[in-house]
């Protein structure tokens, strides 16, 4: 059969291969709840950096421009929870097997690196002002800490209830404030200076700026699982352990952790310009900076110890009473003599992996042994088992 | 470790220096009232951490034993110390050159610049110490452990023949992971002391295993901690070069002579001039040059701008340099966290080449990933025929990984003998990660898939469904073809994600 029409035309090779990507990305930001939030708030704290920074070199005041600055570096710092939150979703592939999981754990490991490196430049700043107190001027800067406070207000509102509002029909483990009741228990009060500094910046000490920052991003409350976005009702059947909201708890955790941060930063200068206004007090700004500092430092450490734990492959601590049990359980199967080598971590938020070797009679039913071995870690968790069988020769 | 030793030992003669120097640098500071030097000693406290990150990393490394709650050990630690290095290390890039673009905005004039001088030069003394201290280990202390696979091909082989041997060995082939956790396991063996566990591949790869690992790990750990060391040293360069060009280019303002200094911005509200009028003098004399004939006063001018703008430009060269040395570590301690395959294997080819080892029907859920340095961990499913063969067939396997330089391996077996069974085990004992949440890999039956099907696209798990229904033995190339199919058969973001489901159904069945 010949064919009716030859049209070379049609064939469309791969162009524009850049823009193709990045409407794939941004169809995928938009396709999940948390990463919408993460870009509109991106988009909400960039503009007005933007609108800062031009205000800033109208006005010819230092202090505005490094605001500006403060605010550049904690979008970079939203943007690294997007891009882990979307990277996160790939397929898994050859080089990553697990797929991209894991990257929302690191994503919030190196927000809180951040987080603790800005509190280490708010105090170090701190102390500077102290030993050599500035002039302070306080009027150009007071509406812009007062506009910032707002936008972070906003912020804080959209990752407290949107953050984890996900539509996981039916499950609601009342996660929504997961935050608050912490199925990790962090408390988030702090970290809230970002803009703080700009206002201290105005009285012309280079310095400062790189710590400015510090505004927590609190990432992830961890929804069992990535498929917050489908709105399937999901399948959390047995567990006994903490159904986390998914898995861009990191993520969220850390974004939040920053924006509390922001926010505190910026009620301790309009604090701090109240107490050298009216009582003349100069020293209340290095205190306030040092003070502040040492909140973001405190809130940053739980987000800080649960990404290190699951970096280390440590056995997931919501595991660590339920673990013991289940090897007794497997030790009274019949057959079994022996359970070696279990070793358990989280690969991210409420996905664990386990590995074990057990050690069998010759005449055992290996695959009765199997399956009972797998039904007795999925009740507490852990659905990717490896169970190794190892047959004692008599 | 004996490895270890002088990694700590130069780390803490390192660190008390730094210390040291940044003591000195405080004092210096206040006694000249120079804030150029207090932020440059904030910059040797950032070293100083630095330097405690990685020591502390080092010391929590050594401790390769499992524990309760780390039973891998705490072999990690360094990796990660390489990252907080890596990460601090980019955030102090960021600092600077926000500092930098502030200076450009505001150029800074330096105050005792002979003093500055000086202890440039002692800070480069001590970071030229370091970075040769470092040096020597960062780059020569490989003996190549880096590549798991080739060296210890040679190591593998000759043991792999001593499959008879049993004992107390049994064990050992991966306890190179966690030799603590074995001891009290052994005793409880009811068989006596000399339980023919058929393992196979079984020799003592321990120490000299843990030592190379050990060192590549630390590798990483020591490089982070190069880099910091050489991120001061260029800082230290900079403020020599710009205090000795300062010390002979810049004319300054003699107190007691009027001259302007036409270089600062007169941002009165955040600079104290000397000559504030002078300067507003100036400011008028811009506008207006003829006027400048008719001021009785001769005015000075301080010395060349450009000099002023040398510093931030010359942070700016340093930033980027630094940057680019810190990325390929950043990376690469970055993929290791990220559960990467390493990159000597080849998964596609190592998945084939497993595939047709005897006995071998099908490889599911086949994981690799780096724990730390060269010690790699695979875990996979292995469909065989049956429980009598199984331990040949896993002996095989595990010469096999041997072979390829991973040496800690979990093989869990399934078989394949009755239809029903054999898709029941499939579906409960393999789950994928992504679908986690969506299948209730409890008690694998019937009731699941279909609750799964209630909830994801339909058509794609009936697709599922019906093909475990017909194969017995699945390939794992097979699923890879469905899935493929499945993909182009449906091209829109949102059906993307039913896609992902099937897949995930399709490859646990």
């Amino acid at each position: 059969m010949l064919p009716l029409s030859i049209k070379d035309d049609e064939y469309k090779p791969a162009k524009f291969n850049l823009l193709f990507k990045l409407s794939g990305w941004f169809r995928s930001i938009l396709a999940d709840k948390t990463s919408r939030n993460l870009f509109f708030f991106l988009c909400l704290n960039l503009s007005f950096a933007f609108v800062e920074l031009l205000y800033g070199i109208w006005s010819n005041s230092l202090g505005l421009i490094s605001d500006s600055f403060h605010m550049f570096f904690d979008c970079t710092a939203l943007l690294a929870g997007l891009a882990a939150s979307v990277i996160s979703r790939w397929r898994s592939n050859d080089s990553f097997s697990y797929g991209y999981v894991r990257a929302e754990v690191l994503a919030g490991f190196v927000n809180g690196l951040f987080l603790i490196f800005t509190a280490f430049f708010i105090f170090s700043e701190g102390v500077e002002r102290a030993l050599e107190p500035p002039d302070v001027h306080h009027e150009r800067l007071l509406p812009v800490s007062i506009a910032g406070l707002l936008v972070n207000l906003v912020g804080i509102f959209v990752f407290q209830h949107g953050g984890h509002g996900h539509s996981h029909g039916g499950e609601g483990h009342g996660h929504s404030h997961s935050l608050f009741n912490g199925s990790i228990g962090h408390d988030h009060g702090h970290g809230g200076h970002g803009h703080s500094h700009a206002a201290k910046h105005g009285h012309g000490h280079g310095h400062d700026h790189g710590h400015g920052h510090g505004h927590g991003h609190d990432h992830g409350h961890g929804h069992g699982g990535h498929g917050h976005s489908h709105g399937e009702p999901d399948c959390h059947d047995d567990f006994s352990h903490t159904p986390g909201k998914g898995s861009s708890k990191q993520i969220l955790q850390g974004v939040f952790l920053h924006i509390v941060a922001d926010t505190l930063g910026s009620i301790g200068v309009i604090i701090s310009a109240f107490l050298m206004q009216k009582y003349d007090l100069m020293i209340a700004d290095p205190i306030c900076s040092m003070l502040i500092a040492l909140l973001i430092g405190v809130s940053v450490v739980p987000l800080l110890r649960e990404s290190i734990g699951i970096l280390m492959q440590r056995t997931p601590p919501s595991l660590d009473h339920a673990l013991p049990d289940c090897y007794q359980r497997v030790q009274q199967l019949q057959g079994v003599y022996n359970l070696q080598e279990p070793h358990f971590w989280t690969l991210c938020t409420d996905v664990y992996i386990g590995t074990l070797k057990l050690l069998v009679a010759p005449d055992a039913d290996s695959r009765w042994i199997l399956s009972q071995t797998h039904n007795i870690f999925t009740q507490v968790g852990v659905r990717q088992l490896y169970v190794q069988i190892d047959v004692a020769a008599m | 470790m004996a490895a270890c030793e002088p990694n700590r030992a130069r780390l803490l003669c390192m660190l008390s220096l730094t210390f040291g120097f940044f003591v000195v640098e405080v004092v210096v500071s206040r006694v000249t009232a120079s804030l150029a030097m207090l932020s440059d000693s904030f910059h040797m406290l950032s070293d100083v951490i630095a330097l405690v990150v990685a020591l502390v990393a080092a010391r929590f490394a050594a401790r390769t034993t499992a524990t309760d709650k780390n039973t891998f050990g705490w072999i990690r630690a360094e990796v990660m110390g390489a990252l907080v290095n890596a990460v601090f290390l980019t955030a102090l890039c960021f600092t600077v050159v926000l500092e930098a673009a502030e200076r450009f905005t505001e150029p800074h004039e330096i105050e005792s610049p002979r003093v500055v001088v000086l202890v440039g030069v002692l800070g480069l003394a001590v970071n030229l110490l370091g970075l040769c201290m470092f040096r020597g280990h960062a780059h020569g202390g490989g003996h190549g452990h880096s590549h798991g696979g080739g060296g210890k091909k040679g190591k593998k082989t000759t043991a792999g023949n001593k499959t008879t041997k049993s004992c107390s060995n049994a064990a050992e082939e991966t306890n190179n992971l966690v030799p603590g956790t074995e001891r009290r396991e052994r005793t409880d063996l009811p068989h006596g002391e000399c339980v023919d566990v058929q393992l196979n591949g079984s020799a003592s790869y321990d120490d000299p295993e843990q030592d190379h690992s050990h060192d590549s790990a630390s590798q990483l750990n020591m490089r982070g901690v190069f880099l910091h060391v050489l991120g001061d040293a260029l800082g230290s360069v900079i403020v020599v070069i710009n205090a000795i060009i300062f010390t002979f280019v810049w004319q300054p303002c003699e107190p007691g002579v009027p001259c302007i200094n036409p270089c600062v911005n007169s941002h009165c509200t955040d600079h104290q001039h000397i000559n504030h009028t002078l300067v507003e003098l100036q400011d008028n004399d811009h506008g207006n040059h003829s006027g400048l004939q008719d001021m009785p006063i001769p005015l000075a001018r301080a010395g060349p701008c450009w000099v002023l703008y040398l510093d931030p430009t010359l942070c700016v060269i340093m930033v980027c340099i630094l940057l680019y040395t810190t990325y390929p570590l950043l990376k690469e301690s970055a993929l290791i966290l990220l559960q990467t395959v390493p990159k000597q294997i080849d998964m596609h080819s190592l998945n084939s080449r497993l595939q047709e080892l005897e006995g071998v029907l099908a490889v599911h859920e086949l994981h690799i990933w780096q724990l730390a340095g060269s010690r790699i961990i695979a875990t996979a499913h292995i469909k065989c025929h049956d429980p009598a063969t199984y331990m040949d067939v896993a002996k095989r396997i595990k010469a096999f990984f041997h072979d390829e330089g991973i040496h800690a391996t979990t093989i869990q077996p399934e078989f394949v003998t009755v239809n029903s069974e054999s898709r029941a085990s499939l579906c409960e004992l393999s789950c994928r990660t992504q679908c986690a949440p969506k299948f209730c890999c409890g008690s694998a039956d019937g009731p699941k898939p279909a609750e799964i099907a209630a909830g994801a696209g339909q058509k794609a798990i009936a697709a599922a469904a019906s093909t475990a229904a017909m194969l017995e033995v699945i390939n794992e190339s097979l699923e890879n073809a469905a899935r493929d199919q499945e993909v182009k058969g449906q091209g829109e973001p949102k059906a993307e994600e039913d896609v992902t489901i099937a897949r995930e159904v399709e490859s646990s069945l």
